[in-house]
């Protein structure tokens, strides 16, 4: 069963990309209507879709002639953080604050905030309903988790301490805020403050401070969007809101990689997801097996079946629902998708 | 007729000669950066080279480690960034009181970026305190390794003046010095990694950082027994191995190495084979 948000998770070249948007075409076969968005900064997206750099940001129609044996579309969208940023501006009128250097360097695409902006992005297009589904292509490992702790930092970041430190320097940053704080505690938290911009201004120079100030006001301004997104963490713990599909893959040392992401992910997902095994060779080592008993490559076949072995027994133990997708034997990246997009069913 | 690879030659990747100080080994996610950049490692070691290995920002296995055998060190973000900053100010206690501050933390954990110069200055310095030192370092992987060579040149355009420009200026005053910096594109043998790995390479090269060699991983058509089999490989084999000699063959994806699929499921046994090829091929070169 579909769900409104599908995320494909995993660690490094599983195949997350092309599985995820295989899943797309399937969906859409199916005369759902689909979003997919990468949040990857490699992009394999754009080489599989053949979509432009130009193209980041914006949401492209896929053509249904891409994929043989399928004739139906799908929207398909790349990260990027300015266009998000930008989206972000329109919605709660704050272009003028969000037209700051150090914000523009920041959410470039290799600026380091991808992740976060990320998780606006997805809510955007939640709010607007548009969409039956919206599949999520996520960084590999160590990136998936900062995508999913981007909430917690957006609040760390709203932390009490900003607001004390722009009261200090006079800012404006709310209707609800008034100003100064009074009394004794007031005065502490001024002259920390104080000197701490002291320092600041020191090792980086005295622009710096005023237009660094300027930025996290514009952010500021946008708090509720990021806020938002605290939400959205919470909804994806529900079942009836979202697929979980852990993609691992039958090569070395997935399988180690795979159950330690699964450890760091678990407070994030909920119980009932799916593990997708790509690149499967079991029923091809069979046949081999079958025909060619005593091959003089016997060590090398045994390694390739204790693999798929060792990952069927990983499998067993934590999941239900397990997805085997076979490997594809095909250098076009088109020929891959539509080839998995067979394997999928409702 | 089977079609093997090892029939191409490939233009030989010598590790050691000129030996650069700062060894980056990228690549997409999963293609065996660690066990690759651990092998290199241990085969600079056992000629005789002081070299250490670093973990980055990834996770540490030291089980590992201490099989391979090579020196490594590991780098803790506050604390990288404690010294810079007590340098920067000549007081320790200053420092270590502005990183506790919830401003600091917070401003860390917004910009990943920051993080990764920091980490990347404390690199740069070991390097210049000591002139024979060479760091093999683990990089992340392709899209956030962009983010870590480009997080010093944004931060410039952030703080404009000050220390920390100064800082940044030697940071790539001695990182785009020739013969320093040296970066390992690691790939698997599929026309969409080989594809990812020249895009890489192409976005490094627009960054100024040109010596880059493109390794393969995992090549099935290199592995000893199917090399030496008398028998028609199975089909689906067949056809790996085709399209890995598919990349091989083709003269525009300029690759500087391949490794063969190493048939054990031990990550001790995979980095042993990568040493071993790895030191061979310098022999090759010689003859």
């Amino acid at each position: 069963m579909h769900k409104p948000i599908e995320i494909f998770c995993g660690t490094g070249g599983v195949g997350k990309t092309t599985l995820a948007t295989s899943r797309a075409l399937f969906l859409s076969s199916q005369g759902k209507k689909v979003l997919l968005i990468t949040i990857d900064p490699a992009k394999r997206l754009k080489q599989i879709l053949k979509m432009k750099d130009e193209d980041a940001g914006e949401i492209a129609s896929i053509s249904p002639d891409t994929f043989e044996g399928f004739d139906s579309s799908f929207d398909a969208l790349l990260m990027n953080p300015s266009s998000t940023i930008q989206k972000m501006g329109e919605a709660n009128n704050t272009f003028k604050e969000l037209d700051n250097r150090i914000v523009k360097v920041l959410t470039k695409p290799y600026g380091g905030m991808n992740e976060i902006m990320a998780i606006i992005e997805v809510q955007f297009h939640l709010k607007a309903q548009k969409y039956d589904t919206i599949i999520l292509d996520t960084p590999p490992g160590k990136h998936f988790i900062d995508f999913l702790s981007g909430s917690q930092k957006i609040k760390h970041f709203f932390d009490k301490s900003f607001i004390e430190i722009f009261r200090y320097l006079g800012k404006s940053f709310g209707p609800k805020d008034s100003g100064e704080k009074k009394g004794f505690f007031g005065k502490i938290v001024k002259s920390g403050v104080n000197k701490l911009l002291s320092y600041l201004e020191k090792v980086t120079g005295e622009t710096f401070v005023e237009e660094f100030v300027d930025a996290i006001i514009g952010l500021y301004k946008n708090k509720d969007s990021f806020l938002m997104a605290l939400d959205f963490q919470e909804d994806l713990k529900k079942e009836q809101f979202s697929n979980w599909f852990l993609v691992t893959s039958v090569e070395q040392h997935k399988i180690e990689e795979a159950s330690e992401l699964q450890a760091q992910a678990q407070g994030f997902m909920h119980k009932d997801s799916f593990l997708a095994i790509n690149k499967c060779l079991g029923p091809y080592i069979e046949k081999w097996e079958k025909e060619t008993p005593d091959s003089d490559m016997t060590h090398l076949r045994n390694t390739m079946r204790d693999r798929e072995n060792k990952l069927k027994e990983f499998a067993g133990k934590g999941y239900q629902k397990v997805l085997p997708f076979p490997e594809v034997f095909h250098s076009a990246p088109a020929n891959h998708v539509s080839e998995l997009a067979k394997s999928w069913s409702e | 007729m089977k079609d093997h690879i090892s029939n191409y030659s490939l233009q030989h990747f010598i590790p050691s000669s000129p030996l650069a100080r700062l060894i980056v080994v990228t690549g997409k996610g999963g293609v065996g950066k660690t066990s690759f950049a651990l092998a290199l490692t241990k085969v600079l070691k056992d000629q005789g080279h002081k070299v250490v290995y670093n973990n980055f920002d990834q996770p540490i296995n030291e089980d590992l480690l201490q099989k391979v055998n090579v020196d490594h060190f590991q780098l803790e973000l506050i604390e990288s960034a404690k010294l810079y900053i007590s340098k920067k100010l000549g007081s320790e206690i200053v420092a270590s009181w502005i990183l506790k501050t919830p401003f600091f933390k917070a401003l860390f954990n917004m910009l990943p970026g920051l993080n990764q110069m920091i980490l990347l200055g404390h690199l740069i310095n070991m390097l210049e305190e000591d002139p024979k030192l060479t760091i093999v370092m683990d990089s992340p992987s392709s899209g956030h390794a962009l983010t870590m060579f480009e997080a010093s040149h944004n931060f410039k355009e952030i703080f404009k003046t000050g220390k920390i420009v100064e800082d940044i200026e030697r940071l790539h005053n001695f990182i785009y010095r020739p013969g320093v910096l040296k970066t390992i594109l690691l790939t698997l043998p599929t026309e969409m990694s080989l594809q990812e790995s020249s895009e890489l390479d192409q976005s490094l090269k627009r960054r100024d950082i040109a010596d880059n060699h493109i390794v393969l991983n995992d090549c099935y058509g290199l592995n000893e027994e199917v090399v030496n089999s008398q028998e028609e490989l199975p089909e689906f084999l067949q056809r790996k191995v085709n399209l890995e000699a598919e990349v091989i063959k083709n003269p525009e994806n300029n690759l500087s190495f391949a490794h063969s699929h190493c048939a054990s499921n031990s990550a001790i046994d995979v980095i042993q084979n990568m040493v071993k090829e790895l030191a061979n091929s310098k022999e090759d070169n010689h003859a």
